[in-house]
């Protein structure tokens, strides 16, 4: 007898899937990698030295960040003719060692990050559900200023703040959450404004439940998705704009390493040793490449409609 | 319309009514800018003298009046550090920022449009995955970074073009560059983004079924609907091209206005910074309006709803 069932087995998997053996092992890579220097810098950004453990002597960084040995200056990376195996990627000016900035300088750049996308996760998500949820006149208003928000430059809020207070960490923390706040507003109301509409908020609501209650027992957790993937989108965005307030000098200042000073501080160094700003280049592209890389994976995960984000 | 126009620009009033006196009260939250100025050389008289001048003898409410004032004047101020008006300054810097971004974002936005709609028609090609993967490394590397490291191999090494400055046409090739990295794969995204949209749509299909050559349904039918979605983002490009300038301008030593507020920044010149933030939200308030009129006009259902 002749079975009609077609032969399973010699379909390839691409037939089923659509998607060729290259392009799984693309998409694995795409993942992979990025998850690897991701969990890097963060070992790098916790172990840099152990200095909440009273330690500071020991750690990743081969040398104190900070310590200055004028006999050891513009040292090239050891792979290249006078460099020496003590100072893997160079020295730069005051023979402070490149490669040990740079580990610092993740701890830096992680923390301001993560501190602001917090602050802005917090702030935004609670507008936007509110907006979102009340409506009206109220959320006209919000979404006004959430416009006027998103398209403020905020280098120039980061240097009144700098004029105010001068430059620091908190300054630019503070600076990259004034206007952060907006990008959640604006996509947590949208998903507020369409869950309001469902059967389970009417029902919440005929059930006796306040208003609050609505926005923090059903709304919140139906918008936690969309927020898990703006937030992870965010962190390249967040560590990108660290490290141009600190290149043009108002955000994290010498001696401490960061990386956008760290290119800075190569700048004028440029003919005699490229190293000084090419390496913390290096570092910013990767981990915000693969801040990006990450939450694009998250976001075809959890929530794919935010493709445009 | 007209309704809907006049209430966007008292909106827009009442917004920037509020952005000053935010602007106002941050730049002094710090204390008396006055203790920037005095250096303890100064009499008691002289003191008080640039005290009486700057007009910070009298109170904040007073001088938030006098600012208010003066700035419907067309005044804005004079620079603690120059000594020289404000206005004069932007006069001075303002035609060499301009030199700088208007070719610049012209030559992003015509790059931006040939790629976007390139990869979009494409889709799934060569050229597609090329400008995916332009986007991801212009979305990733640091503008300087990247404007450094063309230093380094153009002028450093091969010594083809100049290092810094403005004087000849070869002087404007890098800056410029820098600053389509710096716009480009933004709105290269929006582009074709907006485009895969209209392009699945029925009358493109229509379009097509009509025999229409592909030429024209993309180039005139798809690309003028693609074009809506970007222009009523075009706000959201101004931090981006804000900070374009202010960083190209520092690398290359660019006479504009970002170097003038990146100075102003270091020394602290309160007034200079503020006129600055004060012209931006200005700025920024206008396009939003314009934005907005433009949006009303091509989608009417947008003007009934939101007047």
């Amino acid at each position: 007898m002749v079975s009609i069932i077609p032969n399973v087995k010699e379909k390839t998997r691409k037939q089923y899937t659509g998607v060729s053996r290259g392009t799984r092992i693309m998409k694995n890579l795409t993942l992979i990698l990025p998850v690897m220097v991701l969990t890097l810098m963060v070992i790098c950004a916790i172990f840099a030295n152990l200095s909440w453990l009273g330690l500071p002597q020991y750690g990743l960084a081969p040398h104190d960040p900070n310590k200055t040995a004028p006999r050891d200056k513009f040292l090239p990376p050891a792979f290249i003719e006078g460099g020496k195996s003590d100072y893997l990627l160079g020295t730069d000016k005051l023979g402070r060692d490149i490669l040990s900035r740079v580990i610092h300088g993740a701890r830096v750049s992680l923390s301001v990050s993560l501190l602001a996308i917090f602050i802005t996760a917090g702030v935004g998500t609670m507008l936007g559900i509110f907006s979102g949820y009340v409506g009206g006149r109220v959320d006209g208003f919000l979404m006004r200023i959430v416009d006027v928000a998103l398209s403020f430059p905020g280098l120039l809020l980061a240097m009144l703040l700098a004029v105010a207070v001068g430059p620091g960490f908190w300054t630019v923390v503070f600076a990259l959450s004034v206007l952060g706040w907006a990008f959640y507003a604006r996509l947590v109301r949208g998903e507020s404004l369409r869950i309001r509409q469902s059967d389970f908020v009417a029902q919440a609501r005929v059930n006796g439940a306040s208003p609050f209650r609505i926005m923090l027992r059903h709304i919140f957790p139906n918008v936690v998705n969309s927020l898990i993937v703006l937030m992870t989108l965010q962190v390249g965005m967040m560590i990108l704009s660290e490290a141009a307030l600190s290149y043009i000098g108002i955000g994290i200042t010498a001696p401490q390493a960061s990386w956008g000073s760290m290119v800075s501080d190569g700048r004028a160094e440029l003919d005699r040793a490229w190293w000084i700003s090419t390496f913390p280049g290096v570092a910013i592209g990767l981990v915000v490449m693969s801040g990006n890389f990450l939450g694009d994976w998250i976001r075809d995960k959890l929530d794919p409609r935010l493709r445009q984000v | 319309m007209t309704r809907f126009i006049i209430i966007r620009i008292l909106q827009a009033f009442v917004a920037l009514i509020g952005i000053t006196i935010i602007v106002f009260f941050l730049v002094r939250a710090s204390g008396d800018p006055m203790q920037l100025l005095a250096n303890p050389n100064m009499t008691e008289e002289q003191y008080n003298a640039i005290k009486t001048r700057l007009g910070l003898d009298k109170s904040w409410g007073e001088q938030l009046l006098i600012y208010f004032n003066d700035v419907l004047h067309g005044d804005l101020g004079e620079s603690l550090v120059r000594q020289k008006p404000i206005t004069t300054m932007i006069k001075e810097s303002l035609p060499n920022t301009l030199k700088l971004t208007v070719p610049s974002f012209i030559i992003s936005m015509l790059i931006a449009f040939f790629l976007g709609i390139t990869a979009a028609t494409y889709r799934d090609t060569f050229w597609d995955q090329g400008v995916k993967f332009l986007a991801v490394l212009g979305q990733a590397l640091p503008g300087f970074w990247v404007a450094i490291m063309a230093v380094l191999i153009f002028s450093v090494n091969l010594g083809w073009l100049p290092v810094a400055g403005m004087a000849t046409p070869a002087h404007y090739i890098l800056p410029v560059a820098t600053m389509v990295f710096f716009m480009l794969p933004g709105m290269m995204r929006l582009v074709r983004s907006s485009m895969l949209d209209v392009l699945d749509t029925e009358y493109i299909k229509l379009a097509r079924i009509k025999g229409l050559p592909e030429r024209i349904v993309i180039w005139k039918h798809a690309l003028r609907n693609a074009m809506i979605t970007p222009l009523t983002t075009i706000g959201m490009l101004i931090p981006g091209l804000v900070l374009g300038a202010v960083i190209t301008e520092t690398i290359f030593n660019w006479p504009g206005m970002g170097v003038m507020i990146v100075q102003g920044t270091f020394q602290r010149d309160f007034p200079l910074v503020q006129a600055i933030t004060m012209l931006t939200a200005v700025l920024v308030l206008s396009i939003n309006i314009l934005v907005d009129i433009a949006y009303a006009w091509v989608d009417p259902s947008i003007r009934y709803q939101r007047s």
